[in-house]
């Protein structure tokens, strides 16, 4: 077995809420090996996109740890943290949020230019990402004056930017199309095939299926883990 | 690098949303220039005044008494006292001032008839000095007193057009001095020049001329008096040193430097503007504090998610925090640039109005430039940026990353 690149153990988030706390997650354990393709599935509410938050080192347990390339996540400061979102970690939103001030090129740019590569090299990989995620021509494009499939790959694009080894998309084509959600599914196939560890919160059957690894939630529990 | 890009980011939000940028800049525009103006009115009178004092070069005073100057007691063998003050190592220069109230020949008859003018009582400040010395006027015109030194006289500009009188003219004068019975006989000068005397005000008649002729118009040949001595002190000795010198010499004299006469007015008379120009000061910077922390905070809440995002992929909440604080720096540096040639030109203006206010002298102004005000200037302005940032830094410092990315989906 692959080392684990993230390493969920029995995690829990709670929400303490006025109206009485909510728990999204509830002793939940799971570990993603590098190069890994999983799909989480489960009914609205279950606790899908706090488990991808808490993954992703956006979010923090309320209980039981999380291990991130065997370091835990808990006892790092907030400039460790961020340098894993930044290096190690891509996330893809189902709204896409890119930056609307931005250029589809400046916000794949962002990030790499926030982890101090060379301006030279920063050129090329963006070039080659947009070329990548087939939008080399929109380079010049606020989000505003793409679609909505497009600003996903314009999103897609940045999340890798810093060549992460772990892909966190919560229904990244929730938005989307059937054609143009196949499109953005095409390529976080692709992602995986070219090494990347990736993991996808859908509530497209279709789509989950392409991941040979299906996680089912319910109530803030892992009910099922099953690999083909 | 890392302050570069964050410059960089801030001035892409201050530009994305230029109906509020320019209503930031323009208020902290504003806002600026009328802190500019209350620190150069904070000590205005104060430099202006200290100005005036120090023309010719003179850092202190000897007087017979502590009384206020030309009302008090004269100095008695003034000539032999300013030479043995001017033996003293610690002084370079000595000058004798007496001044005397005298009225132009024809314009006493004019004042006895009741024709004067209200304003304009006719009445003529002449000041006597040792022509040998640095003058305490300047020449504008023509030439100093000591090209005719037994009858030479300089006028100012006013003088000179009440009189009609111009380099060369012939002007007959009658000394007032002491009780009105004994009129002293009058006396003819030559005007050697137009000069500007220091303590002018607008509607001012002066004339200056030598010692000997100011006594001449109170028909005094010998007396040797001066209302006062100036004195300058040694280049690097300083005043209060001379004036510790002439006071060993001389405890009876009342010996004061220009320093301890601006310092008793910036206590006692000018206090009134400093005090109103603090206030002023403080409102001023509150509302400037005030436009740009509403400012920063509606736009880092209309901003949210975006600044979520940032943190997501990766920015460290160091350097989202960071960017605000640039925005508030851009924002209040471009309006706190633009504020200080409108503060230049408001002070020039407002200054106009205030001087306006009779019996200012010509030369002074109530605000003043010094680069002390700029500096000041800058420190608090940069003080209100910092403040106006520290709440919407503390919102952004704070964000909860997954929790807003969630609520911008559901909203
Ligand atoms: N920041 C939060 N504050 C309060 N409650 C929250 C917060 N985030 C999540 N929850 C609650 O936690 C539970 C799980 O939410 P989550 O968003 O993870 O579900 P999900 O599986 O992603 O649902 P969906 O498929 O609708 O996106 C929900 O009941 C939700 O109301
Ligand atoms: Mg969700």
């Amino acid at each position: 077995m692959t080392a684990p690149v993230v390493e969920a153990r029995g995690v829990s988030r709670v929400f303490p809420m006025q109206a009485g706390a909510v728990t999204a997650l509830a002793d939940v354990s799971l570990r993603v090996s590098a190069g890994e393709y999983l799909s989480i599935v489960g009914p609205s509410g279950c606790g899908k996109s706090t488990l991808l938050h808490v993954l992703g080192c956006v979010d923090v347990p309320t209980a039981g740890a999380l291990r991130f390339q065997d370091r835990d996540v808990a006892t790092l400061p907030d400039a460790e943290r961020s340098r894993l979102r930044l290096r190690e970690i891509g996330f893809v939103f189902q709204r896409f949020f890119l930056l609307p001030m931005l250029t589809a090129w400046e916000n794949v740019e962002l990030p790499q230019a926030e982890a101090g590569i060379a301006r030279a090299e920063r050129r090329a990989r963006t070039a080659e990402l947009l070329d990548y995620v087939g939008l080399a021509a929109r380079a010049g494009h606020r989000p505003s004056e793409l679609s909505g499939g497009e600003m996903q790959r314009v999103a897609i694009a940045r999340a890798l930017a810093n060549r992460p080894r772990l892909l966190l998309a919560d229904e990244p084509t929730g938005e989307l199309d059937q054609t143009t959600g196949g499109q953005v599914a095409d390529l976080l196939d692709r992602l995986h095939g070219d090494g990347t560890a990736v993991v996808v919160v859908t509530h497209d059957a279709v789509m989950a299926e392409r991941a040979p690894r299906l996680v089912h939630m319910r109530d803030g529990r892992i009910v099922e883990d099953s690999t083909r | 690098m890392t302050g570069l890009r964050a410059l960089r980011f801030a001035w892409l939000t201050i530009v994305r949303q230029p109906a509020r940028s320019v209503l930031g800049i323009l208020g902290v525009a504003a806002v600026g220039a009328l802190l500019f103006d209350m620190l150069l009115l904070s000590r205005g009178l104060v430099l202006s005044f200290r100005t005036l004092l120090d023309a010719g070069g003179f850092d202190a005073r000897v007087l017979a008494t502590d009384m206020v100057p030309f009302s008090g007691p004269r100095l008695d063998h003034a000539s032999t006292l300013a030479a043995a003050i001017r033996a003293l190592p610690e002084v370079a220069a000595v000058q004798q001032v007496r001044t005397v109230r005298a009225t132009a020949g024809d314009r006493s008859v004019a004042s006895a008839m009741g024709v004067d003018d209200g304003e304009d009582d006719g009445e003529i400040e002449i000041v006597g000095t040792d022509i040998h010395v640095h003058p305490v006027w300047t020449i504008a015109e023509g030439r100093d007193v000591a090209e005719d030194p037994a009858n030479g006289l300089v006028i100012n500009r006013h003088l000179a057009e009440t009189l009609g009188a111009k380099p060369g003219s012939k002007v007959t004068l009658r000394g007032r001095c002491g009780d009105e019975a004994s009129m002293p006989p009058p006396v003819t000068f030559i005007v050697t020049g137009i000069a500007t005397f220091p303590f002018d005000t607008p509607g001012d008649d002066t004339a200056g001329t030598s010692i000997a002729s100011a006594a001449r118009l109170c028909g005094e040949r010998d007396a040797d008096q001066a209302d006062m001595l100036l004195v300058r002190s040694r280049d690097g000795v300083g005043a209060d040193t001379a004036a510790a010198a002439i006071h060993a010499r001389r405890p009876d004299l009342h010996i004061v430097t220009n320093a301890e006469i601006v310092d008793q007015f910036s206590r006692l008379q000018f206090s009134y503007f400093r005090q109103i120009s603090s206030v002023l000061a403080t409102v001023t910077l509150f509302f400037g504090f005030l436009l740009v922390a509403v400012l920063l905070t509606v736009s880092v809440n209309q901003h949210l998610g975006e600044i979520a995002t940032l943190r997501a992929i990766g920015l460290t909440r160091a350097r989202v925090v960071a960017g605000i604080f640039w925005e508030s720096v851009v924002m209040v540096g471009t309006g706190g640039v633009l504020a200080v040639p409108i503060g230049f030109v408001v002070a020039a203006w407002l200054d106009r109005i205030l001087r306006r206010l009779p019996g200012i002298p010509t030369g002074l102004h109530f605000f003043v430039f010094e680069p002390r005000a700029l500096g000041l200037y800058v420190v608090l302005l940069s003080a209100a940026a910092l403040a106006a940032a520290a709440y919407p830094m503390r919102i952004v410092a704070g964000l909860p990353i997954a929790g807003t990315l969630r609520q911008e989906v559901v909203s």
